[in-house]
C-alpha cells in the first residue's frame, strides 16, 4: 500500500507535467479557445475545467517554484473562451490571494520584511496602477502579443539568473541606509541567526518602477522580478527575498486589482473557482515538493512558459 | 552586481534564538491583522460562491447571460449587462441580497485585505514614533485607497 502510494508520489506530478504539454501542444482550435462564445459547451464546463485547471497549476507552479500567476494568464488566455480582460484580472486576484495566504507565518518569523517590501510596494503600486490602466485601454490582441513577449522574457530569466542564498553586502548605499534596509532572521537549517543588509536601492526602486507597470497590465503576480531584484541586486538573503517579495506583490496586486474592478473586468464566475483551484493545488503541491524532483519540474515549468509565451505571441499575431 | 554565489559566511552568527523573537510588534500586528482578514475572505469566498452557483438566492444577473457574453471585452460586457463594477452593488436598484452580488463582494473583500493591515502598520508606526515609516505606511495605505475609491479607474 505505501509502495503504490509512493510511486503515485512519484508519477503524480510527471503525469501533470505531461497532459500540460500535450495541452499546450494541442491546435488551438481542437480546443475551440478561438471560439466567439462558450462554443456549444454549457457554461459549468468551462468553470470546473478553470478549477481543474487552476488546482494543476497550483500544484505545477510550486513544485517548479514560480508563482501561480505567471502561468495562470498565458495559458488560460490561450485555452478558454474568457476574454482577456478577465483572464488578467482573474490572474491578479490569484496572485493575491497566495500571496495574503502565504504572508501570516513568514511575517512572524521575520522573513517578510516591512522595511524592506513598503518602500518598493509604493513605487511598484503606482506603477502596477498605471499599467493596468494602459492594459485595459489597449486592444486585447495587442496585449496578447506583449504578453506573449513578456513571458518569453520571463522564461529567459528563470533560466539564467542565478540565486544566492546569503549574498555579502559590504556597504549599504545613503538611500539603503536611511530606509534601514537590514534585518535579521532565524535560519532553521542551518540552526543560526542570519543579519542581512541590503544596498542598490536607488537602482532598485527604478526596476521595481518598471516591475509593477508590466505586473498591472498583464495581471501577473510579478515574483518572478521581484526575487531576482531583492536577491541578486540588493543582496537580501534569498529566503527574504522570496517572503518580502509576496508582501510586494500582495499590495501592488492589490492596487491595480481596483483598477480591473472598476472596469468591470473581474467576474466572480471566473474569478473564484480559479482562486480555490489555485490555493488547493499550492496545498498539495508544498506537501508532494520534498518528494519530487524539482529540478526536472522546474526545468519542465521553464518549458511550459515558454511554450504558452510563443501561443501567446501566435495568438497576438492571428495565427 | 556581486556574485551570485558569493556566500558571506560574516553573516551567519551563533547563537540561535527561538523563532518567534524575530519580528517586532509591526509585523506581528499585521500578520494577526492578515492572517484574520484572509480567513474571513475564504469564507466569504465559498458562502458566496454557493449562494451563486445554487441560486439559493436570486441573481441581478444570470449566469447564463454573463456565460454568453465572457468572450465580450469589460467595456462591451459592461455596456450590455451591467454587470457589478467598482462599489455599484451598493447603490444598486436590487439590493445586495443577490447570490451574484453577494459573490462579487467576496471579492471586493479580498481586494480589501492588504488595506486593513495597512492601516494597522500605520497606527502602530505612529504610535512607536518611527516618523520615516509612518510616513511611507501612510503613503502606501493613500495610494490603496484611492485605488479603491475608483478615481484612477478611466
Amino acid at each position: 500500500m505505501k509502495h503504490g502510494i509512493s510511486i503515485v508520489h512519484r508519477m503524480l506530478p510527471a503525469l501533470i507535467v505531461f497532459g500540460m504539454v500535450a495541452l499546450l501542444l494541442t491546435p488551438v482550435d481542437a480546443l475551440c479557445a478561438a471560439a466567439p462564445a462558450s462554443a456549444g459547451a454549457p457554461w459549468w464546463i468551462w468553470v470546473v475545467g478553470l478549477f481543474v485547471f487552476s488546482f494543476i497549476l497550483g500544484i505545477v507552479a510550486v513544485l517548479g517554484g514560480v508563482g501561480g500567476g505567471v502561468l495562470f494568464v498565458p495559458i488560460v488566455s490561450s485555452f478558454f473562451p474568457f476574454h482577456l480582460d478577465y483572464v488578467r484580472g482573474a490572474g491578479l486576484l490569484v496572485a493575491l490571494a497566495g500571496s495574503l495566504a502565504a504572508g501570516p507565518p513568514l511575517l512572524r518569523k521575520g522573513l517578510a520584511d516591512l522595511k524592506l517590501g513598503l518602500p518598493m510596494a509604493l513605487i511598484g503600486s503606482v506603477s502596477s496602477i498605471a499599467g493596468a490602466i494602459v492594459g485595459l485601454l489597449l486592444p486585447a490582441q495587442q496585449i496578447q502579443l506583449m504578453l506573449g513577449i513578456v513571458v518569453l522574457g520571463v522564461t529567459v530569466i528563470m533560466i539564467t539568473s542565478g540565486r544566492s542564498g546569503y549574498p555579502a553586502v559590504r556597504k549599504q548605499d545613503s538611500l539603503s541606509r536611511a530606509l534601514q534596509l537590514s534585518g535579521v532572521y532565524y535560519e532553521e537549517f542551518s540552526k543560526h541567526d542570519v543579519s542581512w543588509q541590503a544596498h542598490r536601492a536607488p537602482v532598485s526602486m527604478l526596476l521595481f518602477l518598471v516591475i509593477g507597470f508590466i505586473g498591472g497590465m498583464f495581471g501577473l503576480g510579478a515574483g518572478f522580478a521581484n526575487v531576482p531584484v531583492y536577491n541578486l541586486l540588493m543582496g537580501v538573503p534569498l529566503k527574504v527575498s522570496v517572503a518580502t517579495s509576496g508582501l510586494v506583490l500582495s499590495i501592488n496586486g492589490s492596487a491595480a486589482a481596483w483598477v480591473y474592478i472598476f472596469n468591470g473586468a473581474v467576474l466572480p464566475l471566473i474569478t473564484v473557482p480559479s482562486i480555490a483551484g489555485m490555493m488547493i493545488g499550492s496545498k498539495i503541491g508544498a506537501k508532494l515538493l520534498p518528494k519530487v524532483n524539482t529540478k526536472t519540474i522546474r526545468m519542465t515549468v521553464i518549458a511550459i512558459l515558454a511554450l504558452s509565451g510563443i501561443r501567446s505571441l501566435l495568438k497576438g499575431f492571428g495565427i | 552586481m556581486k556574485s551570485a554565489t558569493e556566500a558571506s559566511s560574516q553573516n551567519l552568527k551563533p547563537g540561535a534564538k527561538q523563532e518567534g523573537g524575530y519580528a517586532d510588534r509591526v509585523h506581528i500586528l499585521y500578520a494577526k491583522t492578515l492572517d484574520f482578514v484572509s480567513h474571513a475572505v475564504i469564507v466569504a469566498m465559498v458562502v458566496g460562491y454557493v449562494l451563486y452557483l445554487t441560486g439559493l438566492l436570486p441573481l441581478s444577473i444570470p449566469i447564463d447571460a454573463i456565460a454568453g457574453n465572457w468572450h465580450l471585452s469589460a467595456a462591451d460586457m459592461q455596456a450590455t449587462l451591467h454587470h457589478p463594477s467598482g462599489w455599484s452593488f451598493v447603490s444598486a436598484p436590487g439590493g445586495v441580497l443577490h447570490g451574484d452580488v453577494i459573490s462579487y463582494m467576496s471579492v471586493i473583500l479580498l481586494a480589501l485585505a492588504t488595506l486593513f493591515c495597512l492601516a494597522v502598520a500605520v497606527v502602530v508606526y505612529l504610535r512607536e514614533k518611527r516618523p520615516l515609516f509612518f510616513t511611507i505606511a501612510l503613503g502606501q495605505f493613500l495610494v490603496l485607497v484611492i485605488a479603491a475609491s475608483g478615481i484612477m479607474a478611466r
